[in-house]
């Protein structure tokens, strides 16, 4: 019991970490980033692939961040002529593209097999408290960032792009530095996400990761960080509940998977019906 | 260009179609330094797409602009405002979830990169206690100080627009251009932005005002200059603009008498 809690908590401080990180895109710049895992996804794969090839794997972890960032500045520039809805679907196929990529150069990524025996930095209460740690330390950076400069030239652009423009604000620069970082942070848990599950494989970039990401936000409301850590344990709590009920109920793996997916759909089915600003409303921030 | 360094801003020959629509058409004209001008013209007459092509929003057809010395024509909209040039905007829509104050202050472009705001460094923190004091000064200068803390986007029309010269103000720029500054505004608060709008001139700002109100034209231009259909009819004082033939033809359509556009002033 005590392990199946630290596991469940530790997914959700990974988890934690990339919400924190799309939220950065999609709740301050408005960014609508549905290949958001592709990050991760980069990040996990640059350990595995670096560990693989013997070398450290914090040296793969950096290199995870790199490729990312990399990738997020690519991704901002190739799309700026693009609506953001137009760009969304942009930002999906892609992570779709890496996913493929990741399925059939099996001489780099181990193909659909994957790369394993990736080590585990601690074991599992100390990668919790690692991960905790983490979380803390990421979520008072964003907060930092939101309320900042940088956060309320992204709000801004959000809301009144035409305004920003006009104030001088490089609209193009905003969204690929905001991407960017993003990027990195989202990387870093991808890359503790291999570590965690001692494995990298093409799953991890699944379009369905990112849709959960989503939800999360969607459920504990965009751009604001109380929501965002509400809305990951929320959902997080959802997953792990359902294995309980099935053991206490009684029915069998298959309806328990389905009932998971339906769970999670319909609390954020009530969420866009009934608090469609998320859980916790982002607020107007108050300056003394 | 030779005149290009005697004017603060000069537009030569500036042309712009939309479809079939010729806009604008062969538009030129110069502001000098510390001149208030006036751009009126019916509705349609393309007074709005002349500012947006000023200010990099549209890309002209031909022509050629510049602010001083320095062609701006070709460059995009940010980089036109870095160098001296801020607008408002007819309709000027706000944010939801920023207040007044913090909308001001997010005119304050200077250091908003990542790395600055995340090590929060003393010069940032300095930089971002002048950018709220300088915005606290413009709120209570153009009587914005009631909502400071409300969301932007809760405000009246005119104190939207009120807030849109705020933020163009706050960049310190040689040039501001402000699209309708009065519609919309109380008369009481109109006499105060005369007021604002004077002292700032007197500091050495130019401006450019596109205005229907001809009594606030009056107050506050030292010249207009007037656009019918995408050309340029006249520019010349205020008080000389009831006589002008070109300008009644241009706003009653025939042949009126002076007294007549006074009547109807737009």
């Amino acid at each position: 019991m005590f392990d199946f809690l630290v596991s469940a908590l530790t997914f959700a401080s990974l988890y934690g970490l990339m919400a924190l990180g799309l939220n950065l895109q999609a709740g301050y710049g408005g960014l609508l980033n549905f290949g958001h895992i592709a990050f991760a996804g980069l990040g996990a794969y640059g350990t595995g692939i670096a560990v693989q090839a013997g070398y450290s794997p914090w040296l793969g972890m950096a290199f995870g961040v790199l490729l990312a960032m990399g990738l997020g500045g690519c991704v901002a520039r190739l799309g700026r002529k693009l609506a953001s809805d137009y760009w969304g679907i942009a930002t999906l196929a892609i992570a779709e593209i890496l996913r493929v990529v990741a399925t059939n150069e099996g001489w780099l990524t181990g193909g659909a097999q994957g790369i394993g025996a990736i080590p585990t930095l601690f074991d599992g209460v100390a990668f919790l408290l690692m991960m905790l740690a983490l979380l803390g330390i990421a979520t008072l950076l964003c907060q930092r960032l939101a309320d900042g400069r940088f956060g309320r030239a992204l709000r801004l652009m959000r809301e009144e792009p035409q305004l920003a423009a006009c104030m001088g604000y490089d609209l193009t620069s905003l969204k690929s530095r905001a991407i960017m970082a993003s990027a990195a942070l989202t990387a870093i848990a991808g890359s503790l996400y291999a570590h965690f599950m001692s494995y990298v494989g093409p799953d991890y970039l699944l379009a369905s990761e990112t849709f959960l990401l989503w939800t999360m936000l969607m459920i504990g409301g965009l751009g604001n960080l109380r929501g965002v850590l509400l809305g990951v344990f929320l959902v997080q709590a959802a997953y792990s509940l359902v294995p309980f009920a099935k053991d206490y109920l009684g029915f069998d793996s298959d309806l328990a998977g389905a009932l998971r997916l339906g769970l999670i759909g319909a609390i954020l089915l009530a969420c866009l019906m009934w608090r469609s600003e998320g859980l916790i409303p982002e607020k107007v921030r108050k300056i003394a | 260009m030779s005149t290009s360094r005697e004017y603060l801003l000069s537009v030569q020959s500036v042309a712009k179609a939309f479809g079939g629509n010729q806009v604008l058409r062969d538009v030129s004209f110069n502001v000098q330094r510390g001149e208030i001008v006036g751009l009126l013209g019916p509705n349609g007459s393309g007074k709005s797409t002349l500012l947006n092509c000023i200010t990099g929003f549209e890309a002209v057809d031909g022509g050629a602009i510049a602010l001083g010395a320095r062609r701006i024509e070709r460059l995009q909209a940010h980089r036109i405002v870095r160098h001296g040039i801020a607008r408002t905007f007819q309709l000027p829509s706000m944010p939801t979830k920023m207040s007044v104050i913090e909308v001001a202050m997010a005119a304050c472009t200077r250091q908003h990169g990542v790395l600055a705001t995340l090590l929060g460094l003393p010069a940032l923190r300095r930089a971002e206690e002048q950018a709220r004091a300088k915005a606290e000064r413009l709120i209570d200068e153009l009587l914005l100080s009631p909502v400071r803390d409300l969301p932007a986007s809760a405000l009246s029309g005119g104190q939207k627009k009120l807030l849109g010269i705020v933020c163009a103000l706050m960049g310190e720029p040689e040039l501001v251009l402000l699209d309708e500054p009065t519609a919309g505004v109380h008369p009481n608060l109109r006499r105060d932005l005369v007021e604002a709008l004077k002292r700032l001139n007197a500091q050495g700002m130019t401006l450019v005002i596109v205005e229907h109100d001809m009594h606030f034209i009056r107050d506050v231009c030292s010249r207009c200059v007037v656009l019918d259909r995408g050309e340029i009819v006249a520019s010349c004082r205020p008080d000389k603009l009831a006589s002008n033939a070109r300008v009644i033809q241009a706003y009653l359509g025939g042949r009126h008498s002076p007294q007549a556009l006074e009547e109807n002033a737009p």
